[in-house]
């Protein structure tokens, strides 16, 4: 589906990405971790289309990403980024309208209610549909923009594509583990999900790859009992983790002492 | 200078004669501009002057009438909701694109150049009294008579002070006047010499150059300097108080409208600033004329 | 996901309807305006005169001596002034809020882009500078000198700010507003110097002009604003999707299709050539811009579908009746419009700032 080759990206004279090769395939949710400022951001960025690329290529759909028409692109590709801020009020049910605006000009916009509705629905957030998107919680902004997404690409020639930008970060335990299943539930439906994430466990609760970055080079990539070892994260993060009985990674906190 | 062109078709176009307007005269005018008011006056027409704008202050009369406004920045529709049957404009009033509407709406409009000089007051006069349909020869040739009377004695006169006109001291610096303005103009006349030759127009003067100037007297006009806080004080601005003039403490003060306007009371004006300069010098008076009469 | 607790209802009310509702009321709104601007002013005008001047415009009657001034007062004074102020109010306020949209900031307005700033330096540069460069008759161009200089001057800041803006084909919106505020401060600076050069009289020239008027309205005047500021003002009522993809940031724009770098040069380029417009055709009328677009977000909401044409109509309203205002409340003289809108506008503009302080 989406298709990073030998991808390299330089800002201000530092390189951000260095040779990094990673695929996103249908059906698939490719999580990505890394210590802050590994280029998380960057590639997520690079995959969308965003930034063009000095060396190597981003394909999408087997096309390299910068052939595509924005729109065509946008009706296959949501993303969702971190904190958005609106500039002029709306109401949450406007902001997953705007998800439509790609669609604008062609047969499917006769189903944008439709789709917005869908929208909202997976995205749990029906209920705060006339609420003025300024007063919601973080969390719940992300939740109504994960409905932005969905309502985006509802009606796409499958498959289609959805990035996540660290979508859990603001979100309580109850609401993550809704994120998440409910991100498996579209990987299920044949969606290609990239996400990035802080938390090792929701990683590997959620993605069927683990891709790490740090310092601009992907690492490890591989499934999550592969790749979410305690020594390795202890290389890339540089602290000490420790395996949690029941499977999972935890950073091992000293205890403290008097 | 006239736009008798306009005039004459127009007014028989727009059917402006009939009625009591019997001799097919303007009967109602939007007098625009000082002088031309007050020739109007003093050619006896003063009673088909029906508004003025807001430097026609003289005579008194003028304060009884409705007002239009600053000169150059003028109404269209206030004027044209007076229903003139002539405008009678200044030739710097404005703004020209309201000039320009108003001719387009066939307003009938008169407009004379707001001259300076010996010639000024008497072709104000001639300019006017076509257009009122008036012969205007008589007050023409009294203006220029009364005028002439002071050639001689200002033209034999041995030195000439030097005076700087001060148009506003709100600026911070005093605003003076460069060459052609009706202020330099005046100042030639009544013997007495404008220092100030570099520009035309007026500017703002710095105190080293107010020294350089050195003039005998400053003459401001009576608002202005009431405005600055008389004489004493005016005299404490940096840029006049290096000067001979606040030295003596020679600051003159005149009417601005009666000094400047270059109409019907021109020679009475130039009669008043020469004796105002000239102190000991013997000057003829001028004849009671009833326009000098507020 | 934890699902919906409350039941889905009906889709909201679907965008069409509304901007029908929208274009309609203003629509309704702007005859009111222009009726009450071609009837109401200082100048009287007898039921009989309008009749007598209607009957000779559509040709159906030759126009009665007594109606001339009627006449005069409706067809050469009032109805080129009344559709120019229109025009011009829709351009401003059009403008004001693609502005804002664009640099998703309720205060922003033309200004910015180093439209009025510009226009003002030629504006006083030909006022200053035309009689000697032209002559007093300004060689031929006359009444258009000042005018083709405001237009020229408004477009050559906002080239040199978005110019100066521009890296690589993309344009920095923040890059762009401390250009414009470095060109406008040069502008300004510039200005200074010539108002020092100016006489007195051009200096009440300049400040009547800065205070903006449409006293000058004439009917060659009209196809001149139709082409430079109505149809801009049209053109830019197709920018209402973008800039909804826009309220959401530039990344995001991108992401839902928006070639957002051409977005921002038409925008740019369209508000340059109707805000330039207006300034040569009228002086500098302020807050109709900033203000119109708040009052319409205030009554619609901020989709720009609805903002941009309920803009359009009630600037244009609103500048009609500002412009009846400023010829009738000094009567038989004349207030200069701009003061008439800042009158209005900055208070207005005030509550709305101490509402937002309330609310937020």
């Amino acid at each position: 589906m989406i298709e990073a080759c030998g991808l390299t990206v330089a800002a201000g004279g530092r390189e951000l990405l260095r040779g990094v090769s990673l695929s996103v395939r249908p059906g698939e949710v490719v999580a990505v971790i890394g210590p802050n400022g590994a280029g998380k951001s960057t590639l997520l960025r690079s995959l969308a289309g965003e930034l063009r690329a000095p060396a190597g290529m981003v394909r999408f759909a087997g096309q390299p990403i910068t052939a595509l028409r924005p729109a065509e692109l946008a009706r296959r590709r949501a993303v969702v980024s971190q904190a958005v801020e609106l500039a002029f009020p709306m109401r949450a049910d406007e902001v997953v309208r705007l998800g439509r605006l790609p669609w604008y000009g062609t047969a499917e916009a006769a189903r944008d209610a439709e789709a917005v509705e869908n929208g909202l629905e997976r995205a749990g957030v029906l209920h705060l549909r006339d609420r003025a998107y300024a007063t919601l919680s973080g969390g719940e902004r992300q939740r109504v923009q994960l409905a932005r997404a969905l309502a985006q690409i509802e009606g796409a020639t499958r498959p289609a594509a959805i990035l996540l930008d660290e979508p859990t970060a603001s979100l309580d335990a109850a609401h993550r583990v809704a994120m998440l299943r409910g991100l498996r539930g579209l990987a299920a439906d044949g969606l290609a999900i990239l996400i990035i994430l802080h938390d090792l466990n929701e990683a590997g609760y959620v993605a069927d790859r683990v891709g790490v970055l740090g310092q601009g080079r992907l690492v490890a990539l591989g499934p999550p009992a592969e790749v979410l070892r305690a020594g390795t994260m202890r290389q890339i993060f540089g602290v000490a983790f420790r395996e949690a009985p029941g499977g999972g990674l935890l950073p091992d906190f000293p205890c403290r002492t008097r | 200078m006239i736009g008798r062109r306009a005039i004459g078709p127009l007014a028989a176009g727009l059917g402006l004669a009939r009625g009591a307007r019997a001799q097919g005269l303007p009967s109602r005018i939007v007098s625009v501009g000082g002088a031309l008011t007050e020739t109007v006056f003093a050619l006896g027409e003063g009673a088909r002057v029906f508004a003025v704008d807001s430097t026609s202050r003289f005579p008194a009369a003028c304060a009884a009438l409705p007002q239009v406004g600053y000169m150059r920045a003028l109404p269209t529709e206030g004027i044209m909701g007076m229903n003139p049957d002539l405008l009678l404009l200044s030739g710097d009033a404005g703004p020209p694109e309201v000039v320009q509407v108003l001719r387009a709406a066939r307003l009938p409009i008169a407009q004379v150049a707001d001259g300076a000089g010996a010639d000024a007051a008497p072709d104000k006069a001639r300019a006017v009294a076509a257009v009122l349909g008036r012969d205007g020869e008589a007050l023409a040739r009294a203006l220029a008579g009364d005028w002439a009377r002071l050639d001689a004695p200002l033209a034999a006169l041995g030195s000439r002070p030097r005076v700087l006109f001060v148009l506003s001291l709100a600026r911070g610096a005093p605003l003076v006047s460069g060459r052609g303005t009706h202020a330099h103009a005046m100042i030639e006349a009544a013997g007495g010499t404008n220092p100030v030759r570099d520009f035309v127009g007026y500017r703002p003067l710095s105190a080293e150059a107010a020294a350089m100037l050195a003039p005998d007297a400053i003459l401001m006009m009576d608002h202005a300097l009431a405005e600055a806080g008389g004489a004493a004080t005016a005299l404490m601005v940096p840029a006049l108080a290096v000067t001979p003039a606040a030295r003596a403490g020679r600051i003159l003060a005149f009417d601005g409208a009666f000094l400047f306007n270059f109409g019907p009371r021109a020679a009475h004006a130039r009669l008043a600033l020469a004796r105002a300069l000239h102190p000991g010098l013997a000057l003829p008076d001028l004849p009671g004329r009833p326009w000098t009469a507020a | 996901m934890d699902g919906g607790l409350i039941p889905p209802r009906a889709a909201t009310t679907p965008a069409a309807p509304r901007l029908a509702r929208t274009v309609l009321a203003g629509c309704l709104l702007l005859v009111v305006a222009l009726l009450a601007g071609v009837l109401l002013g200082p100048a009287r005008v007898t039921p009989a005169g309008l009749a007598a001047t209607l009957a000779e415009a559509l040709g159906w009657a030759p126009l009665p001596a007594q109606h001339a001034s009627n006449a005069a007062i409706l067809g050469v004074v009032r109805a080129p002034r009344v559709l120019l102020a229109a025009m011009l109010g829709a351009g401003l306020a059009v403008a004001g809020a693609v502005m804002q949209g664009l640099f998703r900031n309720p205060l922003a307005d033309p200004g910015l882009i180093g439209v009025s700033a510009g226009a003002a330096l030629a504006a006083v540069g030909a006022i200053v500078l035309g009689p000697a460069l032209f002559g007093s008759r300004a060689g031929g161009l006359g009444l258009w000198l000042l005018p083709m200089a405001a237009f020229a001057g408004g477009l050559g800041a906002t080239v040199v700010i978005a110019r100066l803006a521009t890296r690589g084909g993309v344009t920095g919106v923040s890059t762009l507003l401390l250009a414009g505020v470095a060109v406008n401060a040069l502008c300004g600076a510039l200005t200074g110097l010539l108002v020092f050069m100016a006489d007195d009289r051009q200096v009440r020239d300049i400040t009547f002009w800065m205070l903006g008027s449409l006293a000058g309205a004439r009917w060659v005047h009209l196809p001149v604003a139709a082409t430079l500021v109505l149809l801009p003002a049209l053109a830019m009522l197709a920018l209402a999707r973008p800039l909804n993809a826009l309220t959401l940031g530039e990344r995001e724009a991108f992401h839902l299709g928006l070639r957002v770098e051409s977005t921002k040069r038409l925008a740019v380029a369209l508000a340059a050539v109707a805000v330039s417009a207006g300034v040569a055709l009228a002086g500098m009328i302020g807050f109709v811009g900033l203000v119109v677009p708040h009052l319409v977000r205030l009554m619609l909401g901020a989709d720009h579908r609805l903002l941009l044409p309920g803009s359009a109509l009630l600037g244009a309203s609103l500048m009609v009746l500002a412009d009846l205002a400023a010829r009738s409340l000094a009567a038989p003289a004349e207030l200069p419009v701009g003061v008439v809108t800042a009158l209005i506008g900055a208070p207005f503009f005030l509550w709305l700032l101490r509402n937002r302080v309330a609310a937020s």
